[in-house]
């Protein structure tokens, strides 16, 4: 049972680190981004810190510590303009639905529905940002088609 | 060693108060993942089959539905990967529902839109009893089918405004 807990917190705590990443990103690409992109960035920015908060609330109530979001963090290629920051918008959602693809993973039945249903909206904004869908969200090797 | 013959197994299965070999009394139950794996398999046969329809009776929306017909084979061949036909069962090859398709291109649409909401359901419903694995599976699925529904409202939107 006390491994069960580990494991739940886990990947509670990766989905967490996953959602800082997130508003950290949409930081960066909020930065790069005007107009009715600029305001979906701002829309998604406050998803991820209202999906971070809740997170953090959930780990609270499991008697575990909150990760801390990093100062910064390293891009993962350079965004020099709105088209590297969509992209990167794009790369954030996909990172925070594969965070949530491994909440799934537990025995838990709670958070496994829990997890399976937080990948629903980074991977329909990921969708609005790249403009097409994938055939596996969240897995490490996503086929990309359409 | 005592060899098994017609006159000699009863007399080592009453020594050895056994039951008998599992096969004397047929084939295995199919365990409840197996039969869960099993619906998933036969849902998207399902609904490859009525995009197949879809696009045959509307060109038009060729472009829309190919990719989203693409990521459904893709998703059957990765559940029809993890099944291990059960003895005596086969694993479901043909689609077994079969509706009309709807009169209209954006009534299609919206059929196509409703059996995937339909689909993200059934998926979520599978992730109780699966393994960490094929849950994952299941849920992966669904997220995608969940942005195919987000992609077809958004070509309703569009056919709807003529834009």
């Amino acid at each position: 049972m006390k491994s069960v807990k580990a494991a739940e917190i886990a990947g509670l705590q990766a989905a967490l680190a996953a959602e800082h990443a997130a508003v950290y990103g949409y930081g960066v690409v909020g930065a790069m981004l005007s107009g009715g992109a600029g305001s979906q960035a701002h829309a998604d920015w406050l998803a991820h810190q209202e999906a971070r908060d809740n997170l953090e609330q959930m780990l609270l109530h499991l008697g575990a510590t909150p990760v801390a979001a990093s100062p910064a963090y390293e891009l993962p290629f350079p965004v020099t303009g709105a088209a590297s920051a969509v992209r990167l918008a794009a790369s954030l959602e996909d990172g925070v639905t594969e965070a949530y693809l491994g909440l799934v993973a537990v025995t838990d039945r709670t958070l496994r529905s829990f997890g399976a249903l937080a990948m629903q909206p980074p991977a329909n904004r990921a969708l609005a940002w790249r403009g097409s869908t994938v055939a596996f969200p969240g897995m490490p090797t996503s086929p990309t088609s359409a | 060693m005592l060899a098994a013959s017609p006159t000699t197994l009863p007399l080592f299965l009453a020594l050895s108060a056994c039951k008998g070999p599992a096969v004397l009394s047929g084939p295995p139950p199919v365990s409840a993942q197996t039969q869960t794996l099993l619906h998933a398999v036969t849902a998207e046969l399902n609904l490859i089959w009525i995009y197949n329809k879809t696009m045959a009776e509307y060109s038009g929306l060729q472009s829309t539905l190919a990719p989203l017909l693409a990521e459904h084979r893709a998703h059957l061949a990765r559940l029809s990967a993890r099944v291990v036909e059960p003895p005596g069962k086969k694993a479901p090859s043909t689609a077994t529902a079969r509706p009309p398709v709807a009169a209209t291109s954006a009534g299609a649409l919206t059929q196509l839109k409703d059996a995937e909401q339909a689909a993200v359901t059934a998926q979520l419903g599978r992730l109780a009893g699966a393994s960490p694995s094929l849950a994952q599976l299941y849920a992966s699925i669904a997220t995608s089918e969940a942005t195919h529904v987000t992609a077809l409202a958004g070509r309703i939107t569009r056919t709807r405004t003529g834009s």
